[in-house]
């Protein structure tokens, strides 16, 4: 029972959880949503603020989890977000390393760059495993629309995936 | 410094994704097994999420999309108007051609069975083009039919589960068809054309005979090779015209000639019925037309110019090829040809293509119960 307990109240079952809500709004809320015809990445909004709110460390599997979730309602290469929402999550939590004490605003700079880089990193890699035309100036576009977004919720999004990946000391000593 | 445990937990992330792309792109049966599992669980959660963001979605496209709704809506009022008249003709048209394919023993697209589904979500992503409708296996869809809507090629299936079905737009960058495209119908070709001999053999006796040339016949310009040779066989109904080849410096499009034939017993006036010949008709080339991505024209590569095609311009109707290896069945409309981009050497010219169908408002869609044979698991 105590396992039980303790799988539940495991950091990534909640992100798991908080995946799967994020993932039913990408599909339909923020699907409708375009500015300039661009789709908000907010999954890719969680993985970036997962290694900020968490380390470089549980950025990367937060982001590899939720890419994985992603590529489940696609149809473009399977592992292929997974990678590169893994590599997102990592970046953010290593730019945030650049601060000693990050303030708001470098959280913000840290969630937008590393989306900006992993929606420029996507059709690149998936010129690697064989998907052609992708890549095209219309990416530079989406890459600064992407991160524009997702920095401006960059500190909701942060506050979330702390609740969900950081376990606080309360929750610590119940589960001992 | 990197430790240990991060360095390991890179490598075992990256070998992860190695291991679920060589999956995928083996087109093991594990990764679509994987999706099906996953998208039962997730369908619930998704519908409740699309119940709770609805009514913020509704004011997102009131506020933003409210005045180009209305003009587009009086755009198309002003359209439909257009279209009635030219659409009870086309019918007409596509009717007579069925009945002459299917008199003929030929394939039609009247033959084969379909499906009408509707589009319920697109891709959240910003990089592939594909739509997701209701119906799946259970109404006999399978990976590889062709979807269309009322004004021509969509995509093709690229995924189904038992309910639900994936369409990749035929603009996305994966997606590949062979068409046919013909030439341009232009008048400053020169060509020669054979003759046309209308014969009409009235109810009286007395018969005519008149010279006419394919095309806009009464305004363009003929020049007739002399001499025309005719000889009365009898006195009262029959007259023979013998004529050389005419030859004509402007042709425009092709009008199949017209020949009047001997009234019916007991009928009261002459039948008129249109034989085309083999020799007139425009020749058409087949391509490869390959999507382009979001914003961008599908192309058609492979096009050869040559002096049996003719030039090639915008404008001219696209249509699927067909054939025993095609995604689709011949004769299926996809478009015109929007731009001839003329290429040195021997790559040929690039056709771009504007599609028929408006695939960036899609809500119900037919799949045709077509399963190419490349599509068929051994």
């Amino acid at each position: 029972m105590k396992r039980f307990f303790a799988i539940i109240e495991s950091p990534f079952t909640r992100a798991f959880l908080v995946g799967m809500i994020v993932l039913s709004f990408q599909t339909t809320l923020f699907n409708t949503l375009r500015p300039f015809s661009v789709v908000m990445q907010i999954l890719l909004l969680c993985s970036a603020a997962s290694g900020v709110a968490a380390g470089s460390e549980s950025g990367a599997i937060a982001g590899f989890m939720f890419g994985f979730m992603y590529d489940m309602v696609l149809t473009s290469p399977f592992g292929l977000s997974a990678l590169v929402f893994g590599f997102a999550g990592y970046m953010a939590g290593g730019v945030n390393t650049f601060a000693y004490s990050p303030r708001w605003w470098f959280k913000m700079l840290s969630v937008g760059i590393s989306s900006a880089a992993a929606v420029l990193i996507y059709p690149a890699a998936s010129l690697v495993v064989g998907v052609d035309g992708l890549l095209q100036t219309r990416v530079l576009g989406v890459a600064l629309t992407v991160g524009l977004f997702n920095a401006v919720l960059a500190l909701p999004a942060v506050a979330l995936m702390r609740w969900a990946l950081v376990k606080s000391k309360k929750q610590m000593l119940w589960a001992e | 410094m990197y430790s240990f445990t991060r360095r390991r937990l890179i490598v075992v992330l990256l070998l992860t994704s190695v291991l679920l792309l060589t999956l995928d792109r083996s087109e093991s049966g594990l990764v679509g097994g994987v999706k099906d599992a996953f998208g039962v669980v997730f369908r619930p959660v998704e519908r409740f999420a699309n119940v709770v963001s609805r009514p913020l979605s509704n004011v997102w496209r009131g506020v933003l999309d409210y005045s180009d709704m209305r003009k587009e809506n009086l755009a198309l009022k002003d359209l439909l108007v257009k279209q009635e008249g030219a659409a009870i003709a086309a019918t007409a048209s596509v009717r007579e051609a069925q009945e002459l394919l299917a008199l003929n023993g030929l394939p039609t697209l009247a033959g084969i069975d379909s499906v009408t589904a509707q589009v319920v979500g697109q891709s959240p992503s910003n990089f592939t083009q594909t739509f997701e409708l209701n119906r799946g296996k259970s109404s006999g869809i399978r990976v590889g039919m062709t979807v269309t809507n009322g004004a021509g090629l969509v995509g093709k299936i690229t995924g189904v589960t038992l309910e639900r079905s994936v369409v990749m737009l035929a603009t996305d960058p994966e997606y590949a068809m062979s068409v046919k495209v013909g030439a341009c119908t232009r008048a400053n070709t020169t060509t020669t054309s054979p003759p046309q001999t209308t014969t009409t053999l009235a109810t009286d006796g007395s018969s005519t005979a008149d010279t006419m040339v394919p095309g806009d016949g009464s305004t363009a310009p003929v020049t007739t090779v002399a001499p025309t040779t005719t000889t009365t066989t009898s006195t009262t109904s029959t007259t023979t015209t013998v004529l050389q080849r005419a030859t004509t410096t402007t042709i425009k499009g092709f009008t199949p000639f017209a020949t009047t034939l001997p009234p019916i017993p007991g009928g009261g006036g002459a039948t008129q019925i249109t034989v085309p010949e083999s020799g007139v008709l425009l020749p058409r080339e087949t391509g490869a037309m390959e999507g382009q991505g979001i914003d961008r024209l599908p192309v058609i590569r492979f096009i050869q110019s040559s002096s049996r095609l003719g030039e090639l311009c915008a404008g001219v109707p696209v249509v699927t090829a067909g054939g025993s290896q095609s995604l689709a069945p011949a004769d299926l409309v996809v478009g015109t040809v929007s731009r001839v981009v003329t290429r040195t050497g021997t790559s040929g010219p690039l056709l771009e293509v504007e599609l028929a169908a408006n695939l960036g408002s899609l809500n119900f869609v037919r799949v045709l119960l077509y399963q190419p044979a490349t599509e068929i698991p051994q």
